[in-house]
């Protein structure tokens, strides 16, 4: 395949095209509200297109890691024991896209799992370690989001 | 759509027959397509009505329930003295125009966040009073005096409990695990603030749905998620809403403003202050929140399409950041 220019080179590249030669050509309100909403898609998308696979699967290795850590400790519960069973068994090494985020969403479920057993217990340094996983993963999410607002409205 | 409204309108009326002069959609409206139409009557008056219908099958950002929403105006407009604008008609099946849609009088007028965006500054103090004393009318109206086509709470404890699980219904029925959601609920659980009388709530109370008329009243509009519930829903609602499309007027003056409304409301300080503001930031946009992560999970399960569901996407995103920030974490031993 070809991989040069990348799919985040060609989504910014389209995204130029709708705002210098699209966007100009047309008058009417609502379809310039569309375009500004696709230009902030496609830039979104080539975001994810460019960091989504290792984002995922570095976030699943420390979802998992600190799942197993709760799971190894008194606030351990039956839900989390079985939220990391299937990952365990489900999981992938696969690098394509929906295998990832297949593995992605079981390790999810794991720090949902771990998070409610460390709040559940009271056991603060846990909760505070898992809460900095969901930071994480916002700071991802807000990397893809870039500037954002509610276009159009008003 | 001009014949149709004309047809419908001339329909509706009886005795004059209508003419649409000027049709043309409107911009602004995620949820539902909104248009405005200059209508010239056979007596020789003319006025402005605004259409709000569905969009096609699959292509709504959010599903809520015309039918309701239309119940629920009507009920306003002739029981109470919540200020919004008047229904005209409405088309329960799409037969005549098209798709369920409601007719309203259109209001002459800007929204309040048009109003913001080209605010002086020595103008804020005045819509901050203003925006409080409409969301105070709104939570004022005594829901067991009016008749409102509204589910009913059994309770504010089994209604916050509801509230909450939502978080988890989310993220039960979604298409992949979204880990924000139950550790929020769980959070949210652990800490529930003091009760408050059930009120109507707006759901989606925001300067994009106050129209300023003329004489500078206010007028809401966009009720399709309105219940009943807590009313610091909506003050919770505002502040995260105008914290991305500010000014926020809260955060501008935080203890003006909940004196203000403590004072209009009559709720006492105990429950309406920073910790709880800081509370319902965290829990109130779980309704809006929930409809477009529906929308998400059917744009993945291609049962739902369209440039407003995946625009939105980063609106989940927002909400995230917002759920966590009401959701104060232990300070860590090592630092007390």
């Amino acid at each position: 395949m070809l991989s040069r220019p990348t799919t985040e080179q060609i989504l910014l590249d389209l995204r130029a095209e709708l705002l210098s030669t699209i966007d100009a050509a047309v008058s009417e309100p609502a379809a310039k509200v569309a375009i500004q909403m696709m230009e902030n898609v496609l830039r979104n998308c080539a975001t994810r297109a460019a960091h989504e696979i290792a984002w995922m699967r570095e976030e699943t290795a420390a979802m998992v890691e600190f799942a197993e850590r709760v799971g190894s400790s008194a606030a351990a519960s039956d839900e989390l024991r079985a939220a990391l069973a299937r990952h365990r068994t489900e999981r992938s090494d696969s690098l394509h896209l929906d295998d990832v985020a297949a593995t992605y969403s079981l390790a999810g479920e794991c720090l949902s799992t771990a998070l409610e057993a460390a709040l559940a217990a009271g056991a603060d340094e846990l909760h505070v370690a898992g809460r900095g996983l969901l930071e994480q993963r916002l700071e991802h999410e807000r990397a893809i989001m870039g500037e954002w607002t509610m276009v159009g409205r008003g | 759509m001009p014949e149709r409204l004309g047809r419908f309108l001339t329909a509706r009326d009886g005795t004059r027959s209508a003419v649409v002069r000027h049709y043309e959609a409107m911009t602004g409206g995620y949820s539902r397509l909104m248009a405005r139409a200059e209508v010239e009557w056979s007596d020789g008056s003319v006025e402005t009505v605004v259409l709000r219908g569905d969009p096609p099958a699959g292509k709504a950002m959010v599903e809520t329930d015309r039918d309701a929403e239309h119940a629920l105006l009507q009920a306003l407009c002739v029981g109470t003295t919540v200020a919004m604008p008047a229904v005209r008609g409405y088309d329960s099946s799409g037969d005549e125009l098209g798709t369920k849609c409601i007719i309203l009088d259109h209001v002459a007028g800007r929204s309040l966040q048009a109003l913001l965006n080209e605010h002086a500054e020595h103008e804020l103090d005045a819509h901050s009073r203003d925006l409080v004393d409409t969301l105070a009318s709104v939570h004022s109206l005594d829901v067991d005096a009016v008749d409102l086509p509204l589910p009913r709470p059994t309770s504010w404890e089994d209604y916050l409990g509801d509230l909450i699980d939502r978080f988890r219904q989310a993220d039960r029925t979604h298409v992949e695990s979204v880990p924000f959601l139950r550790y929020v609920a769980a959070w949210l659980d652990a800490h529930r603030p003091p009760a408050l009388p059930l009120r109507l709530v707006h759901s989606d109370f925001q300067p994009a749905n106050i129209m300023v008329n003329a004489s500078g009243a206010h007028l809401l509009i966009d009720w399709e998620m309105a219940h009943i519930g807590d009313p610091r829903e909506d003050l919770g609602y505002y502040n995260v809403y105008s914290s991305t499309a500010g000014p926020n007027l809260f955060a501008r003056d935080p203890e003006a403003f909940l004196a203000r409304y403590r004072e209009r409301t009559g709720f006492g300080e105990d429950a309406v202050n920073m910790g709880t503001m800081a509370y319902f930031s965290s829990l109130a946009a779980v309704t809006v929140y929930a409809q477009i992560l529906r929308g998400a999970g059917a744009l993945a399960r291609g049962t739902n399409s369209g440039l407003m569901t995946t625009y939105t996407l980063s609106a989940l995103s927002i909400g995230h950041g917002n759920f966590l920030a009401g959701c104060v974490a232990p300070i860590p031993a090592e630092v007390v």
